[in-house]
This record gives structure tokens, C-alpha cells and sequence, in this order.
């Protein structure tokens, strides 16, 4: 470990580690802009610069390796002039248009410009590009929002290993662009959000949650998302008990900072009318095991194959135990009358790795048959 | 190959140009080109064939003599090495250029039948003998022009044919290499260039044997040496014309650098507007391998070499050494921050060293005459000479190539033969885009990099542009401001919105639509773009603003209203 005191705090970090995760991580802000801890450093920012001890000019923290015995001091005043300076940089080209912005109390920059007193830039208010693109049904882009600080372009290549995205051009004119500025749905872009979730201003956003709430009014449910046995840690953002939307906590156990596509803006089952919440049995068979008066017959066409809202018309609901029981009778009816070998079993991806593996267990144990398959193999 | 073969080629060439009475070496650098020496030279090839003893001299291609604004150049040179140099040779001065060059004498006259075409040429010596023109092109080699430059970059550069390796090895061609692959450890290499004082002459001045040094003391499997020829200085072609006229020099450099620490592989980045660089380097490349000089036994030697040609798409910041390793890996041609250096984690992570054209080519020099020699050049701190592309307002303008330590006096006056016409000298802007200028009331200062530095200026890849007392100074720094606002990269937000910025109160205060506060706002502004910025680039393009704004402040004033 390796001993260095920020702002008068002593602290100890692992070997490598940078003076900026160091004093995150021990409570100590340090502005940053194009900073992410779980990407590579880029420093295009310049805002992260801290006085080391023995060097006349500003270090940039993200970029300065924690040293033995290292004295950083995070604020003074030649710091704030620096930043502020920089900040007013940034909010130059930039729409100071925070009432009305949908990214108002989540914005980086937005607390930033606060905590450093810029109400507006001293500058030319110059916005380097108006370039709006809506293509997709996830996520638009709005680069007149985007501060370039390349986040995107980090999560998307390094995390999520797609490289959809890049910077195109130079300079000012410098923007995030797909491959010829094609569009997303034309690129390799997976839709996956990583970079939505990343980037600190409004130059990204979900479509859901444009108007439809600020950070202030939405409230926060941690659980965890029922796509796969993976198990991420998901937070739901909902206003009047309806999704706004989705995205990672900030340090889920198994997904970091991530989510895939169908975590992420997969929600809108939640609220379906279709959808199930207890066990159904047939009509028929309900008839025939005395649940229900009616006697009732199979119509031609299998209700399987009938996309019918009303479920009803052909299910009725049961309790857990009737359909177990039901379940369990039929399989072992099945096995003694045709044998184990004409019963299958399909696991699912969506259960745990415990549930696929009990599952199996049960097919060649209790059935008998080593017929089994798994969905994700198909 | 091994060296006894070489030096039979050498020799062989030697005694083969030793065979003509006179050489005359016609300039095919870019800018003679431009001034029409294609013409200049098929004249003096088709006038010597039709001359009645023709086969007494030579026509040979060469590189840049210096004296760009005067061209074409041609030199004829004797056989006992007396020099006289020609200016402004188009056709006709060509003509009687061969006609009283050549000799006359029937009893010497070859037997020849002459074509039809090369009749009537014959035709036009025998008139162009009784001309009188060619007097007036004539330079005088007391000029100071040439009697003020010491060459030791450019001292081949305009006298070997750039596409024979056979000229290079008759000049003393790889006897540099041998010597440190025969006679010399790597690290004396790194010590006799320490010894030297050669510092790097991209820009910064970092010590070089100090550079190598770093490499050669890292374990690595793999090293890699970087030739950098990006040259983005607007205006600037030291490093271009080297490349062109004397492609095998920077070679040998580089490979002495490669011996020294340890690399077997290494890159020449060279900008794609300089395909004619481009040309020479890959060809001399090809010929450097047929004769052994590169490959698996260097010289017979067991050290092993190979050199590749990477093409630059023409970003200044690519010139910038780990935006070019970005762009030499296939990657967007940004900077990344540094440490780690590339001397630790350069090309695909191993180490590398980088140095400029013209510290390369310095480098055989220096070991075939010795550290002591070279340090005896120059400034207590800047040793050696420096190759500048004087331009701008001068009646001399070209290459030249001058002692550290002159002073930009000696430079203007002198050299360059003072401003023309009415108009006085100004200023100096060195350094292009980084740098600052210079204004007369310092012409003594010396040129070194502490003493221009101490100016607000920096020494610069070697563009020197002379602005005379008509131009005015916010315009000047406006034109630089304008090449770093195109030509940021835009990773980070001081230069690219910054530089933007600048230019934005520069047009506001250069129309006349400035407030008293601008100046110190601007001011203020240079400031944090060059302290808060990422790579070079950011941190030294408001130097033009800032340096024309300490010593031209007036200029700015008067341009207020409030203050006019
Ligand atoms: C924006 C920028 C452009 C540069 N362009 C060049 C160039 O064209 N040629 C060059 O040799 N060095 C250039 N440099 C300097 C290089 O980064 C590097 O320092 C140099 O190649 C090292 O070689 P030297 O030690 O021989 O000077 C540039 C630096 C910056 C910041
Ligand atoms: S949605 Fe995912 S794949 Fe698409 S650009 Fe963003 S990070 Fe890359
Ligand atoms: S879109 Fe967002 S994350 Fe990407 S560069 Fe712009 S501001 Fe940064
Ligand atoms: S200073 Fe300019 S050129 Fe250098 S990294 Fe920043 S934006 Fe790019
Ligand atoms: S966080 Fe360090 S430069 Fe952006």
C-alpha cells in the first residue's frame, strides 16, 4: 500500500492507483468531467488539476500515479481560477438553457457551473454543433449538449467492445459520430445504453424519460433485473408508480456500472396488461379436474398460437399448489405410460445458474431422461 | 554487404566523377522546381550533349543550394573543387551557361553525329558563346549568404544526387555506421552524443544523448526507433528538404540511433504532402537493403535492421510524438498525456525513441568528426548549427543553415541581405505556430533556445519568417491563431474552444469593435489555454498573441476605439 496525504487527509491506496480515485474514493471531490472509473484515462478535461508538493505548475489528478509520501492539495485559489476558467470555457459552448433541460439536477456540468458561481460564460457563446439525431427508439443525441469528453466512445469501445461510436473531425468542429455518420440503427451499435448511462450531460438521453420528470421528481427502486441468471443490479427511476427509466446502480455487484439492452430499456412488461401473475391451467383440464362448471373444448386453432390479450377466455387462474400438483401428476403419468425418454426438459436463461443446474438434475434424476436442452444453445 | 564493398563502390564512383573537368550541379529541390529548373535541367543535358566536347562535363541533379528566392540554382564546379554558383538559370541563361563552360577546342571535339535536334541546339550554343547575360547571374561567393552559414546538416545536401546511393558512399556515405557498429558500444553512442550537446531540433531542445540513454537502459524485447518528418510548421521545409536531397543521411542517423539503443525496427513518419520525400526516403530504403546497409547483417555485422515508410494524413498534431504514435498504430491522431514517455511506452507500448529529421541527420557528422568538434559550434547550451527556411519579407530568402548563437542581426542584414525597398525589419517570428516574435530591439540577441525562450519565443523546428513595418502585428498573430483553431485536435476543451475563443476577441478587436478590457482578457485568456492545455499544441498557440501583445502592445491599443 502506499501512503499520500490530500488536503491534510492521510490515505492509503493499492499500488497505481491514480490521486484522483484516491481521493474519490476517500470522500474527496475533485471535479472531473471526462474521468470514469471504470475507463482509461483520457484528460481532456483539465479540470481534475491538483498542487502537488514540489512541483511549481497544477498536476492533472487522473493522470498523476499516487506516490509514496505524495502532498496534494485539492482546492486553493489558484486552483479555483484554473477551473473556473476552464468551466467558463465549456459553458461557452454549451445551451445555458438548464430550466428547461430534461438532464437538470443529474448534469455534471450543470453542478459544476454551480459550485464555481458561472451563471454565464464571459465569453462569445458560441455552440460548436446543432446537430440533433433522433434515429433510434432508445436514445437520442443531441450534440449541441456534448461536451466531448469522450466517455461515450470509452464505455462503447472498452466496455461494451462495440466501437459504434468515435470522434469525427477535428477541433471545434469535433463530433461523436457513428461510421460516416450513418445511422445507429446502420452502425454496430447494440443498443445497449452504456453510453446514455455514462455521459454527464444531456447530450444523451433516454427517450422515456424525456418530459417526463427531473431528477427531483422521480423516485429510485433498487432490484435486480429478470432477463438472465446474471443477475445485475438494476435501478428503477419512477414517477406516480410508472417507469421512467431504467439504468445500473452505481456499483451493482455483477455489472458494475452496466446493463445490456434488455435490462436497460426492456421494462415496459412491468406494467403490461398482459402480463401473468399466478399460474394458469386450461379451461379444459380445469373442467376436468373439477375447478370450473362449464365443460369447455379446445378450439382448432391452439391458443398458443393466438396473440389474444384476454387470457381468460382460455385459461383459468389457479393457485401455486392446484398447477404443482397438476404439473407433477402428468409427468409421472407420462413417464410410466410412454417411458422418461418421452418427456424433454427446456431450461431457460432467464433462471439462475443454481435453478438451470437443479433443473438437469431433476430431468436425469427423478424423470429419468438426459433429454435436455437449454434456450440460449437454440 | 561488407564495408571493403562499399568502399569499392565509393571508390569506383570517385574515380568516375573524377573522369569530367567540370560537374554541374543543377538544383531539383521543390522550389527551384517551381521556378522551372525541370526546363532549367533538360537545357543543360540537351546543351551539353550537343556540345562539341560535352562529355567532359557532368549535368548532375542535386538538392537545395540554400538561395531558394533565387532559383533555379546551378553551381559549376571544377575539378580542383573551385565553386561558382548561378542564379535565376531559366533556358536561355542555361544555354550560355554550357556554351562558356564548355570548351571549344576543336582538337578536343569528340567525334559525334549530331541529330537534327541536337544541331539546332548546337546551333544556339554557338550563339548563346557571344552573349554577355550570364555575368549578372552570377553569385558572388563572398556574399554573406554564404560565407555566414557553417553546414554540417546541409553540408552534402545540394552536392549528392539524392537518388544514388552510390554518390552518398563517394561522400563519406555509412562510414558513420560502421564505426559505431565496429568500433563502439552503445552506450559510447550515447555518450559522444551527450558530449556533442546535440539537442533535439523538433522543437524543445531535449538533450538527445540523454534520450537515448533513457532507451537504451530500458529491457525490452522489442525497441523502436521514429524518424519524425511531419514538419507542420506552416512555411517550414528544413526537414523536407533533407529528407529529398539527402535521404541517405537521415538513415544513417536513425540506425546509429537504433544500434544505440538496442531497437531493429523503425519508422520514417513522413506528412502526405511531401511525396517526393516520401519517394526519395522509400527509395533509399530499397537501396540501403540491396546493398546489405539494412537487413539481417547490417554492414556484416551482427546487428540487424529494418526501416518502413509511414504516411501522415497532413495533421499538425500528428507532429506531436504521441499523437504520431496513435497515428503510426492506426488510431485517431490525438496526444494522450504524458508519463509514460515514450522513451518507456512509446509505438505498441515498447519503448521508443523519436527524434526530428535534422537531429538525425546530424548524428552521422558528429561521429565521424568527433563530440569535441561539434561542441566547439555554437553557445555554451545550444551547440551544433540549426537549419532555419528563412522567409518572409528579404531579399534573400531560402535554407540556410548557421552557427547556435548568431545573432538575428547577422540573420537579417547578412544573411539575408535586409529587408527590400522601403520598408524597415520589423520583427522576427521563429518557431511558426508555437512560437513568438521577436522584435527588432533584440536583433542582438543570440539565437539559442534559453535566449529566445527568455523572449517568449521558442526555437522552433526551424521556420524563420522576417515581417517587415508594414504588417501589422494582431493581423500577424491572427493568421497562427487561425492555423491552431483548424488544426486543434480537439481533445481538449482549452484549445479547441479557447483558440476559438481568442479569435473571436482578435476579430472583434482587429475590425475596430474592441472594448478597453479586451486587451487584458485576452491576455488573461492566452494564459489558461497555455497553462490548462493537454499537449503542445494548446499550450504554445496563444504564443504569437502573447509575444506580439508584450512587444506590440500599441499595435493592439490603437486598434480600440475608445483609445484611438
Ligand atoms: C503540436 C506539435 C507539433 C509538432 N510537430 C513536430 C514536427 O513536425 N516535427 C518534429 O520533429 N517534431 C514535432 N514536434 C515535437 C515532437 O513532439 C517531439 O518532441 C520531437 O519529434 C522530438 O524530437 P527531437 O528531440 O529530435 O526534437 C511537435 C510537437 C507538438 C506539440
Ligand atoms: S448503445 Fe451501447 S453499443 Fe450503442 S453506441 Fe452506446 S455503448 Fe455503444
Ligand atoms: S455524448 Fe456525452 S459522453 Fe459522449 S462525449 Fe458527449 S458529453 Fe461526453
Ligand atoms: S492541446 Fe489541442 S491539439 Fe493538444 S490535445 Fe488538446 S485539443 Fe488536442
Ligand atoms: S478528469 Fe482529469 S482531465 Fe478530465
Amino acid at each position: 500500500m502506499i501512503t499520500l496525504s490530500i488536503d491534510t487527509k492521510t490515505i492509503q491506496v493499492a499500488p497505481d492507483t491514480n490521486v484522483l480515485k484516491a481521493a474519490l474514493d476517500n470522500g474527496i471531490h475533485i471535479p472531473h468531467l471526462c474521468y470514469h472509473p471504470d475507463l482509461s484515462i483520457s484528460g481532456g478535461c483539465r479540470l481534475c488539476l491538483v498542487e502537488v508538493e514540489g512541483q511549481d505548475q497544477p498536476v492533472l489528478s487522473c493522470g498523476l500515479t499516487a506516490a509514496e509520501g505524495m502532498v496534494i492539495q485539492t482546492q486553493s485559489e489558484q486552483l479555483t481560477e484554473l477551473r473556473r476558467g476552464v468551466l467558463d470555457l465549456f459553458i461557452s459552448d454549451h445551451p445555458l438553457d438548464c430550466v428547461v433541460c430534461d438532464k437538470a439536477g443529474s448534469c455534471t456540468l450543470q453542478e459544476y457551473a454551480y459550485e464555481y458561481g458561472l451563471k454565464e460564460t464571459s465569453y462569445e457563446p458560441t455552440v460548436s454543433s446543432a446537430l440533433f439525431q433522433d434515429d433510434n427508439p432508445f436514445f437520442l443525441r443531441d450534440h449541441q449538449y456534448c461536451i466531448l469528453c469522450g466517455r461515450c466512445v470509452r464505455v462503447c469501445d472498452e466496455i461494451v467492445g462495440v466501437h459504434a461510436i468515435d470522434f469525427a473531425n477535428r477541433g471545434f468542429e469535433t463530433n461523436i459520430a457513428t461510421p460516416y455518420d450513418g445511422p445507429m440503427i446502420d452502425s454496430t451499435c447494440v443498443f445497449c445504453g452504456n453510453c446514455v448511462q455514462v455521459c454527464p450531460t444531456a447530450a444523451l438521453m433516454p427517450v422515456s424519460r424525456l418530459q417526463r420528470g427531473r431528477e427531483w421528481d422521480l423516485d429510485r427502486t433498487l432490484s435486480v433485473c429478470g432477463y438472465c441468471g446474471v443477475g445485475c443490479q438494476i435501478e428503477y427511476a419512477t414517477k406516480d408508480n410508472a417507469i421512467i427509466y431504467a439504468q445500473a446502480p452505481e456499483h451493482g455487484a455483477a455489472n458494475g456500472t452496466f446493463l445490456c439492452t434488455k435490462g436497460r430499456y426492456g421494462w415496459d412488461f412491468a406494467t403490461s396488461p398482459e402480463r401473468l401473475k399466478q399460474p394458469m391451467l386450461r379451461r379444459d383440464v380445469a373442467h376436468k379436474l373439477g375447478l370450473t362448471e362449464e365443460p369447455w373444448e379446445l378450439p382448432e386453432t391452439s391458443p398458443l398460437d393466438i396473440r389474444n390479450p384476454n387470457v381468460e377466455q382460455y385459461f383459468v387462474p389457479v393457485d401455486w399448489d392446484t398447477a404443482l400438483e397438476f404439473v407433477s401428476s402428468r409427468l409421472s403419468e407420462i413417464t410410466e405410460s410412454h417411458g422418461p425418454d418421452s418427456i424433454m426438459g427446456l431450461a431457460s436463461a432467464r433462471c439462475t445458474n443454481e435453478d438451470n443446474y437443479l433443473f438437469q438434475k431433476f430431468m436425469r434424476a427423478v424423470i429419468g431422461t438426459n433429454n435436455i436442452d437449454h434456450c440460449a444453445r437454440l | 554487404m561488407s564495408r571493403e564493398k562499399l568502399d569499392q563502390i565509393a571508390e569506383k564512383e570517385q574515380a568516375r566523377q573524377s573522369q569530367f573537368d567540370k560537374r554541374i550541379h543543377c538544383c531539383i529541390s521543390t522550389a527551384c522546381l517551381s521556378a522551372g529548373a525541370g526546363h532549367t535541367i533538360q537545357t543543360l543535358r540537351d546543351s551539353v550533349e550537343a556540345a562539341p566536347t560535352g562529355d567532359e562535363v557532368e549535368v548532375v541533379q542535386t538538392g537545395c543550394m540554400g538561395l531558394c528566392s533565387r532559383g533555379p540554382l546551378v553551381r559549376v564546379q571544377e575539378k580542383s573543387g573551385e565553386e561558382v554558383y548561378y542564379a535565376d538559370v531559366d533556358s536561355e541563361c542555361a544555354e550560355e551557361l554550357v556554351a562558356k563552360t564548355v570548351s571549344w577546342d576543336q582538337a578536343q571535339a569528340k567525334q559525334q553525329k549530331l541529330s537534327s535536334e541536337l544541331q539546332t541546339v548546337r546551333a544556339r550554343l554557338e550563339t548563346a558563346r557571344r552573349k554577355r547575360s550570364l555575368k549578372k547571374h552570377i553569385l558572388s561567393p563572398d556574399m554573406p549568404f554564404f560565407t555566414k552559414q557553417v553546414k554540417v546538416v546541409l553540408r552534402d545536401v545540394g552536392y549528392v544526387d539524392p537518388e544514388k546511393l552510390e554518390d552518398y558512399l563517394a561522400h563519406g556515405g555509412y562510414e558513420a555506421l560502421h564505426k559505431v557498429l565496429t568500433e563502439m558500444s552503445p552506450e559510447q553512442v550515447c555518450d559522444e552524443m551527450l558530449n556533442s550537446g546535440l539537442r533535439g531540433r523538433g522543437g524543445a531542445g531535449f538533450p538527445t544523448g540523454l534520450k537515448w540513454n533513457f532507451v537504451r537502459r530500458e529491457q525490452s524485447d522489442v525497441k523502436y526507433v521514429v524518424v519524425n518528418g511531419d514538419e507542420g510548421d506552416p512555411g517550414a521545409y528544413m526537414d523536407r528538404t533533407v529528407m529529398e536531397d539527402n535521404p541517405h543521411q537521415v538513415l544513417e542517423g536513425m540506425m546509429i540511433a537504433a544500434y544505440a539503443v538496442g531497437a531493429n525496427h523503425g519508422y520514417f513518419y513522413i506528412r502526405a504532402e511531401y511525396p517526393i520525400a516520401i519517394d526519395r526516403i522509400r527509395g533509399a530504403i530499397r537501396a540501403a537493403r540491396r546493398h546489405g546497409i539494412l537487413g539481417k547483417s547490417v554492414l556484416g555485422t551482427d546487428f540487424s535492421y529494418n526501416a518502413d515508410v509511414r504516411i501522415g494524413a497532413g495533421a499538425f498534431v500528428c507532429g506531436e510524438e504521441t499523437a504520431l504514435i496513435h497515428s503510426i498504430e492506426g488510431k485517431r491522431g490525438v496526444p494522450r498525456m504524458r508519463p509514460p514517455y515514450p522513451s518507456t511506452s512509446g509505438l505498441w507500448g515498447k519503448p521508443t525513441v523519436i527524434n526530428n529529421v535534422e537531429t538525425f541527420a546530424s548524428v552521422p557528422a558528429i561521429i565521424k568528426e568527433g563530440a569535441d568538434w561539434y561542441a566547439q559550434i555554437g553557445t555554451e547550451k545550444s551547440k551544433g548549427t540549426k537549419v532555419f527556411a528563412l522567409a518572409g519579407q528579404l531579399t534573400n530568402t531560402g535554407l540556410i543553415e548557421v552557427p547556435m548563437g548568431i545573432t538575428l542581426k547577422e540573420i537579417v542584414y547578412e544573411i539575408g541581405g535586409d529587408v527590400p525597398g522601403d520598408a524597415e525589419f520589423k520583427a522576427a517570428q521563429t518557431g511558426g505556430p508555437s512560437g513568438g516574435c521577436i522584435p527588432n530591439t533584440h536583433m542582438d540577441t543570440p539565437v539559442d533556445y534559453e535566449s529566445l525562450q527568455e523572449l517568449g519565443s521558442i526555437m522552433g523546428s526551424g521556420g524563420l519568417v522576417i515581417i517587415d513595418s508594414t504588417t501589422s502585428m494582431p493581423e500577424f498573430a491572427r493568421f497562427f491563431m487561425d492555423f491552431c483553431v483548424d488544426e486543434s485536435c480537439g481533445k481538449c476543451v482549452p484549445c479547441r474552444v479557447g483558440t476559438v475563443q481568442i479569435r473571436t476577441l482578435l476579430d472583434k478587436i482587429i475590425e475596430g469593435r474592441g472594448e478597453p478590457e479586451d486587451l487584458d482578457k485576452l491576455e488573461a485568456l492566452c494564459q489558461l489555454v497555455r497553462s490548462t492545455s493537454l499537449c503542445g499544441l494548446g499550450q504554445s498557440a496563444p504564443n504569437p498573441v502573447l509575444s506580439t501583445l508584450r512587444f506590440f502592445r500599441h499595435e493592439y491599443e490603437a486598434l480600440i476605439p475608445t483609445n484611438a
